[in-house]
This record gives structure tokens, C-alpha cells and sequence, in this order.
């Protein structure tokens, strides 16, 4: 446990713990919704956000969540309003976002290109005890609205159409899932990276639902394999000597294999 | 009071208009079936009623406030045509109808004891309670249509509005369906249905509204069944495809078209 003698190391599990946490609760009701690839977008259009704080001399963490809200607002807007323009719409928000990153990055003074890549795929030595001061408070912030709304999020992501009659404010249901996860996007980069941060949010709760029946039963699951791989994935990267969110997303695609290959041995439900 | 009282309704979709001054008046209590071919706006017409599409012209009132101020959401409930339950996570059979429950439960306070009960309520009545703990991917189509119908039966709600409950769905869950319905008309409840056929419904049905074009074409006592239709024990297993000739279908039938 030589690794916990490194400040930077028990700054990093304890962000590890909380965005393993946090990304999943919020990553089940977007698979739900089958929305699981909204994470990824945000990622991308968060990337303009950091290089945006680059650029301007403030915390990219701050930025990032600004641009990200900004971003998944937008996306929730242009998938009210219709289906296969959207589909495009998205589209060019995506690589916008990466883009602009790019552009932006290059314009700042202190910025390049290289320095983009431990944001795109996370990097143990970057949180920094403000840092974790914002990400514990996000990620609370997260998994309480996922508790606190679970009820509502769960019948707006079911079924909009019956949720609307229901009385339910579905556009704001809507617009609060975006933007939690935006915040979930813009906390966990530091740790898995923009480019992975979506995985940490649906593998998850894939491995899970490979063995569970119930949403309740994998949205608790995918919580707890989501902080096991941050963990382990974290330790291996410290010895290993790679970039925490590959190692973190390897191990959580292994547990999705072994659940998939459980699911297949035990008897037919 | 009235239900649902709609009044020169227009609703246009994507810059067409498919309902054209459309008037339907709907009391507490009545069973009423919405009748007509495919493409003819009976589906249109029960999503104004509901909300889910604005009416470009006329005015809807439901229980006798204009929509626009309407809250009490509740009282309402509504079963999409859905084909199967939706939804990328595994969720049981429970906690769909729970879900139902919604509108009418407290936000951080557990189910209560008055939910619980209405939602083992809500499966007894589509025949399910030894379901309850699977998940409902597991179940056949005609369950899961029954789902969703104790999805909105969970609301306890004052009017159901179903559109094509019987589309596809089996002999026995079509049976159930008509019981539940039954059981919740004989208690007071309004029933306002979609249908293409009636099946075991027919003969709860005390009304039958025929839309054509985009209008109402008859509104009154239900059709007598004639021909093949009228036999008992009468099964229909062609949900969708168009009648062949020579088989008279009786809700299919162009004489209803402009």
C-alpha cells in the first residue's frame, strides 16, 4: 500500500471513490433513457470549456462546467425538438466541441496541445486539494439528485409521453438530466478524462444489468462497480505508470465481460 | 361535470392539419370507444385530449377546466401504443406499475401504505401479481401491453385513456384487459379506447365515436357486429395488416373516409 504515502495519490482515491459513485447514478437513468452515448457528447463539448479556461487564465474546471451546462442544454433543446435533424445537430456539436478545444488550446499562452491530453484521458497527479473541494461538493451534488428525483427521473425516462400526462414537468426532468451530467462530466474529467468520463457513466451499469433484475438492484450495483473500477483502476495506473482512465475503463469493461459470461452460464430466468 | 369537452379542435402536425373542428364531449362514466381506419386522426384526437398535442384552433376543457390551467394531472391516465415496455436498464414488473404512482406520491417520503395497496391493486387487476418481482422484458407482449394498463390503473385515476390496448395482444390478456376496464367503469371510472378491433371489449362499450378524415363521421351507440364478426368466441388476430377482400372488416371499412 506503498501508494497511500503520496498525498497526490490519497487526493486522487478519495476523487476516485466519489466519481466512481457519482457517474453511474446518473449513468442509469441515461441508459434508461437510452441516451447512453449523451455523456460522450458532453465530454467533447467540455474539452472547449478547459481550453476556454486555458485561455482566459481561470480554473478549467470552472469553464468546463459552464460550457458543458451550456452544452447539454443545448442537446436536450435540439432532441425536444425533433428527431433526425437533431441526430445532425448533435453531430456538429460534437466535433465543434473538439474543435474548438484544439483552437482554443492553441491560442492560450500557457497551452498546447499536450496539455489537452491529461484532460482527455485523466491524470493521477492533476487534483489538487481545491480540486477535490469541488469535486466531493459536485459529486454529492450529483448522487443527491439522483436520490432525490429518483422516483420522477425514473418515469420520465421510462416514458415521456406517460410521464407528461402524469403532471410531471418533463422538460425540467429533461434539462436536469443534462445538466447533471454535464456536472458529472466536467468533476470526473481529472480522473477518467473527458474522452472516457462517458464510459465510467454506462459500462457500469451495462456489467451490472448483465445480472440484475431489477433498476433499483442496478443502479446500487452499477454505483459499486463504478467506485471498485476507479479504485483499482487508480492503483494500476500508479504502478503501471499509464493514464488512470484507460486503466480505469479496461477494468470496468472486464467486469462487464465476466458479468456478461455469468449471465450466460447461470440458468434461463 | 364532463370529462373531456373539446370544442372546434384543430391540431396540425408538421404544418398538415388532421383534426379539423372537432367537437367531442365526454361524461363521467361513459365507455368510449374512438373508432376508425388508420390515418383517419382517432389516435390524433385522444392525444389532444390528453395534452400530448396542442390544438391549433378550438378550446378543450377537462373536468371542466381549460387545459391551460389544468393540474389535476392525476386523475388522468393514459396508455401510450407501445409495443413493449421501454427503457435500456431491467426494471420488474412492480416497479413499472409503481411508476404509475408518480404523479400522486410524495417526493423523498417511501410508498405509502395507500400506494402499495393500490398498485398490488393495479395487479390483481391485469392478472399479474405473481409476476411482480420479475423483470418485464421477460414477459410476453400481450403482458406487457397489461403493464402498462396497471401502470395507469396505479394512479388510481378518474379517466383512462387507452389508444389500441388490443392491438396485437392475446386472446386471454384481451380478456383480462376487458375485465379490468369493466372493473373500472362498474366503479364510476371513464373509459375513452382507441381500437381498430373491439374484440372482448365490444360489449362494454356504451358509446362509439367514428372519426374519418380528420372528422367526426358518427358519434352514438356502438355498431351492431355483422358477418363473421358476429359470432361468438369471434378472435381477431389480424392487429394491423388491411382486411383481405371478400373479408368484410367492420372498423375498416372506406365508407367511413371523406
Amino acid at each position: 500500500m506503498s501508494f497511500l504515502a503520496y498525498d497526490f495519490m490519497q487526493r486522487a482515491l478519495i476523487a476516485a471513490v466519489l466519481v466512481g459513485a457519482a457517474a453511474p447514478a446518473i449513468g442509469t437513468f441515461l441508459v434508461q433513457r437510452r441516451l447512453a452515448l449523451m455523456g460522450d457528447g458532453i465530454g467533447h463539448i467540455a474539452l472547449t470549456g478547459v481550453a476556454l479556461g486555458f485561455l482566459l487564465g481561470t480554473a478549467p474546471v470552472l469553464t468546463a462546467i459552464v460550457v458543458s451546462i451550456l452544452g447539454a442544454v443545448t442537446i436536450e433543446l435540439i432532441r425536444e425538438r425533433g428527431r433526425a435533424t437533431g441526430d445532425v445537430a448533435l453531430a456538429l456539436l460534437f466535433y465543434g466541441g473538439i474543435a474548438g478545444g484544439v483552437l482554443l488550446i492553441g491560442l492560450s499562452p500557457n497551452g498546447s496541445s499536450a496539455t489537452l491530453v491529461s484532460y482527455l484521458f485523466g491524470s493521477l497527479s492533476s487534483v489538487r486539494p481545491i480540486d477535490l473541494v469541488v469535486i466531493a461538493g459536485l459529486s454529492i451534488t450529483v448522487i443527491g439528485v439522483a436520490v432525490v428525483f429518483g422516483r420522477e427521473l425514473f418515469a420520465v425516462c421510462s416514458d415521456q409521453e406517460v410521464a407528461r400526462v402524469s403532471g410531471l414537468p418533463v422538460r425540467f426532468l429533461n434539462i436536469l438530466v443534462a445538466v447533471t451530467a454535464a456536472v458529472t462530466v466536467s468533476v470526473a474529467m481529472r480522473v477518467v478524462g473527458l474522452l472516457l468520463v462517458s464510459a465510467l457513466m454506462v459500462v457500469p451499469v451495462a456489467a451490472a444489468q448483465q445480472l440484475t433484475t431489477s433498476f433499483r438492484a442496478t443502479r446500487i450495483a452499477a454505483c459499486g462497480l463504478g467506485v471498485a473500477a476507479s479504485v483499482g483502476g487508480l492503483v494500476l495506473a500508479f504502478y503501471a505508470d499509464v493514464a488512470p482512465g484507460a486503466s480505469i475503463v479496461v477494468l470496468a469493461l472486464g467486469a462487464f465481460l465476466v458479468a456478461a459470461l455469468a449471465a450466460q452460464l447461470r440458468p434461463a430466468r | 361535470m364532463s370529462v373531456f369537452d373539446l370544442r372546434g379542435g384543430c391540431v396540425a402536425l408538421g404544418g398538415r392539419e388532421i383534426l379539423h373542428e372537432v367537437g367531442v364531449t365526454i361524461e363521467e362514466g361513459e365507455f368510449v370507444a374512438v373508432l376508425g381506419a388508420n390515418g383517419s386522426g382517432k389516435t390524433t384526437l385522444v392525444r389532444a385530449l390528453v395534452g400530448l398535442v396542442p390544438l391549433t384552433a378550438g378550446t378543450l376543457e377537462i373536468f371542466g377546466t381549460p387545459i391551460a390551467r389544468f393540474r389535476e394531472w392525476p386523475r388522468l391516465g393514459y396508455v401510450p401504443q407501445r409495443l413493449a415496455v421501454g427503457g435500456g436498464v431491467p426494471a420488474t414488473v412492480r416497479e413499472v406499475v409503481a411508476s404509475g404512482r408518480v404523479g400522486r406520491a410524495r417526493r423523498l417520503r417511501r410508498l405509502g401504505r395507500a400506494d402499495q395497496a393500490a398498485i398490488d391493486h393495479a395487479l390483481e387487476d391485469v392478472g399479474l401479481p405473481h409476476r411482480a418481482k420479475d423483470p418485464v422484458a421477460t414477459l410476453s407482449g400481450g403482458q406487457q401491453q397489461r403493464v402498462l394498463i396497471a401502470r395507469a390503473l396505479a394512479g388510481e385515476p378518474d379517466v383512462l385513456v387507452l389508444d389500441e390496448p388490443t392491438a396485437g395482444v392475446d386472446a386471454d390478456s384481451q380478456d383480462t384487459l376487458a375485465g379490468a376496464l369493466g372493473h373500472l367503469s362498474r366503479q364510476g371510472g371513464s373509459v375513452v379506447l382507441v381500437a381498430h378491433e373491439l374484440g372482448p371489449l365490444a360489449a362494454l362499450i356504451g358509446r362509439a365515436i367514428v372519426i374519418g378524415g380528420g372528422r367526426v363521421v358518427s358519434d352514438g351507440p356502438p355498431p351492431e357486429p355483422e358477418g363473421h364478426h358476429a359470432h361468438a368466441g369471434h378472435v381477431h388476430t389480424h392487429a394491423h395488416e388491411p382486411a383481405p377482400p371478400g373479408r368484410p372488416s367492420l372498423f375498416e371499412p372506406g365508407t367511413f373516409e371523406r
